[in-house]
C-alpha cells in the first residue's frame, strides 16, 4: 500500500438548516483498494459522497483527492482529475443509446473544438474514433457490450447500474465512488456486480462504497468505515469493525442516548 | 439504403419550383423554409440541452435588423451575415452568461423579458429601425454583383442554406457537443460527473441557436425585402416553440416538418375564415395527444413497427 492516500479529507461539515449531516468528518482511503461506507439511514454516507464528488459542496473541510485539493470544485473538474461516481437513484441519460450515454463521459480527456465538429476534420474524426474505442471498452467490462446501440432506456433496471458504473468507468478514474451499487439487484445481478468491483480493484482503480446491505459489504471490501448521525464512529478492518460496541449500537439501538 | 429517402427528399425539393408556378406559394415555402432554419437553431437550446428558450424570435430579428440597417446604409451584403453573426453572438452571451444558472420558469421568464425588450428597442428607435411601419427595399442578396433574381432562385439560395444548416446540426449532434447537450438535458447532476461542464455546454447551444436565427433572419432580410417588428414578436417565439413541438423535440427531420406543416397550415386554412383558427389549435393539440413526440415519432414509429413485423 503506498504512504499518501488517494482520498485524504479532512474535517469535512455539512449543515442543511439546523441539521448537522457531516460534523467534522475525516476519512483516508488509501490507493487501490476497496473501502466500504456503512452506517444507519440518515448517517451522512450519502452527504459525504457528495461532498467529495462536488455533487453537493461541504461547508468546511480540505478534501485532497491524489494531492489535489479539491474542496469546492465543480464536479467536472472533479471527474476530470479522477473521482468519479454513481447514483442511488439511477440518472442515465434516457435519450441517448447506451454506447452514447458512455461516450458522454469518455470524451472526458479529449479536447475538441467548435471549429473541428463543424467542419468534420481529420483531428475530429480521429477523436471520435478514439472515444468510441473507450467507451466500448467500459462496455466490455461490466458486460454490456452487446446492447450498445439500444436506448439506454429501454435496459431493464439492473443494467442501467450497470451502464452508470461503465459510464463512470469511461472518464478513466483514479477513485470510482458507488452509492448503493446493489440496491434493486436480486442475489444473482449482486453477485455480478460483486465479481465486477473486484475486477475493477484488480485494474487498480480504488472504490469507495456506500451500501446499506452490510453482509454484502463485508465481503469486498478492505476497509470499511462505520458513520452514525453524521460522524465517524469506526474505521478498520470489517472484522474489528464488526466486533466494535460503537457499531453493535448504533446498528442495534440504546437510541435514547441520542435523542 | 439509408440515403434513399434523404436523396429521394432532396430531388423533391428541388423538383418544386417546377410544378408550383405561383410566385405567392414559392414566396411562402422561402419563409417556411427560413422558419426552418431558425426551429433547428431553437432545437440545440430547447431540443437537445432542454433550456426554454422564448428568445429565439428576438434573435431572429436581431439578424434581420442589422443586415436591413447595414445594407441600406451603403455597406456590401457580403458583410451583413458577419455583422448579424457578431450581433447575435453579443446578444446571447449578454443574455446567456448571467441566465443559464437559471431553470424552467425562471429561464422562461428571462428569455420573454429580452424578446420584449428587442422588440421595444426596434418599435421605439424610429429614425434607425423605422419603428412599427418597419424597414422597405432592403437591398437584396449580392455577392460581388452576383445574386439570385426573382422568388425562384431565392427558393435555391435558401434550400441550400437550409441543406448546409442540417448538415452542421447532425454533425454537431454526433459530437462530444451533441451528447453534452442531451446528456445536460437528461441529468445535469450525471453529465457534470462525467466530466461535462454543463453550464458551458448550455451556453454554447444557446449561442449556436442564435447564429442560427441571426443567419436566418439576415437571409429573411435580404430575400423578402420588406422587415417590421410583428415578424420578430412574442407571439412568433411561440409559433417557433409550437415548431419544434409539434415537429419533434430534438429530431432534425422533426424541426424540418414542423415549420414547414406550421408556416403553410394557416395558409392552406384561410378559405375558412375566422374558423381556421379553430381548426389550427385543433390540429396541434391533435398531434401533441396522439404524437407526444411530434410528427418525427410518427415516422420512427411505424419503422419501428415495420422492424417488429419483418
Amino acid at each position: 500500500m503506498t504512504s499518501e492516500p488517494i482520498i485524504a479529507a479532512r474535517g469535512v461539515t455539512r449543515r442543511f438548516g439546523g441539521l448537522v449531516a457531516l460534523d467534522n468528518v475525516d476519512l483516508d482511503v488509501p490507493c487501490g483498494i476497496v473501502q466500504a461506507i456503512i452506517g444507519p439511514n440518515g448517517s451522512g454516507k450519502t452527504t459525504l459522497l457528495n461532498a467529495l464528488s462536488g455533487a453537493s459542496h461541504a461547508d468546511a473541510g480540505s478534501i485532497r483527492i491524489g494531492g489535489n485539493e479539491i474542496f469546492r470544485l465543480k464536479a467536472h473538474r472533479i471527474a476530470r482529475l479522477g473521482l468519479t461516481r454513481t447514483f442511488q437513484t439511477i440518472r442515465i441519460f434516457e435519450n441517448l443509446s447506451v454506447i452514447e450515454n458512455v461516450k458522454v463521459a469518455a470524451a472526458c480527456h479529449t479536447p475538441t473544438s467548435l471549429f473541428n465538429i463543424v467542419t468534420s476534420n481529420a483531428r475530429q474524426q480521429q477523436s471520435e474514433a478514439e472515444i468510441d474505442s473507450n467507451a466500448r471498452e467500459a462496455l466490455q467490462i461490466v458486460g454490456l457490450a452487446d446492447r450498445a446501440n439500444d436506448n439506454a432506456k429501454q435496459l431493464p433496471y439492473a443494467q442501467q447500474r450497470l451502464l452508470e458504473i461503465a459510464r463512470a468507468l469511461a472518464s478513466k478514474p483514479k477513485v470510482l465512488l458507488l452509492d448503493e451499487p446493489a440496491a434493486g439487484m436480486n442475489m444473482t445481478e449482486s453477485m455480478t456486480l460483486l465479481a465486477t468491483i473486484a475486477r475493477l480493484k484488480n485494474s487498480g482503480i480504488t472504490i469507495l462504497l456506500v451500501e446499506h446491505n452490510v453482509r454484502l459489504v463485508m465481503g469486498i471490501s478492505d476497509r470499511v468505515t462505520v458513520l452514525d448521525f453524521g460522524k465517524k464512529i469506526a474505521e478498520g478492518a470489517p472484522s474489528e469493525v464488526q466486533r466494535n460496541p460503537l457499531v453493535i449500537e448504533a446498528y442495534l439501538g440504546r437510541r435514547h442516548r441520542h435523542a | 439504403m439509408k440515403s434513399w429517402p434523404i436523396l429521394a427528399l432532396i430531388a423533391a425539393a428541388l423538383a418544386v419550383p417546377g410544378v408550383a408556378r405561383d410566385g405567392y406559394i414559392i414566396q411562402l415555402l422561402n419563409i417556411a423554409i427560413l422558419n426552418a432554419i431558425v426551429v433547428l437553431g431553437l432545437n440545440f437550446v430547447t431540443g437537445w440541452a432542454g433550456q426554454i428558450n422564448f428568445g429565439q424570435a428576438a434573435f431572429y430579428g436581431l439578424g434581420a435588423y442589422t443586415t436591413a440597417i447595414a445594407t441600406k446604409a451603403g455597406l456590401p451584403w457580403i458583410a451583413s451575415p458577419f455583422l448579424s453573426v457578431v450581433v447575435v453572438v453579443v446578444a446571447s452571451l449578454m443574455l446567456g452568461l448571467p441566465t443559464m444558472r437559471l431553470r424552467t420558469y425562471y429561464l422562461a421568464m428571462t428569455t420573454i423579458g429580452f424578446g420584449e425588450i428587442v422588440r421595444l428597442m426596434i418599435v421605439h428607435w424610429e429614425p434607425v429601425t423605422g419603428g412599427t411601419s418597419g424597414l422597405r427595399a432592403i437591398p437584396g442578396v449580392s455577392v460581388f454583383g452576383f445574386g439570385p433574381q426573382g422568388q425562384v432562385q431565392h427558393y435555391y439560395l435558401l434550400i441550400a442554406t437550409l441543406g448546409f444548416a442540417i448538415l452542421i446540426a447532425s454533425r454537431i449532434r454526433h459530437s462530444v457537443l451533441g451528447r453534452a447537450m442531451i446528456a445536460t438535458r437528461d441529468s445535469e447532476i450525471a453529465a457534470e460527473q462525467s466530466g461535462v461542464d454543463t453550464i458551458r455546454t448550455k451556453l454554447l447551444a444557446f449561442m449556436i441557436g442564435a447564429v442560427y436565427a441571426g443567419l436566418a433572419g439576415c437571409l429573411y432580410a435580404s430575400s423578402i425585402r420588406f422587415i417590421s417588428p410583428d415578424s420578430f414578436s412574442g407571439t412568433q417565439a411561440v409559433l417557433l416553440m409550437t415548431m419544434l413541438i409539434v415537429g419533434g423535440m430534438g429530431s432534425i427531420a422533426g424541426c424540418v416538418v414542423g415549420a414547414v406543416a406550421l408556416t403553410i397550415l394557416p395558409e392552406a386554412l384561410r378559405f375558412l375564415g375566422q374558423w381556421y383558427l379553430v381548426l389550427y389549435g385543433l390540429g396541434v393539440i391533435a398531434v401533441i395527444v396522439v404524437a407526444p413526440g411530434g410528427l418525427a415519432s410518427l415516422v420512427s414509429l411505424s419503422q419501428l413497427r415495420r422492424a417488429n413485423a419483418g
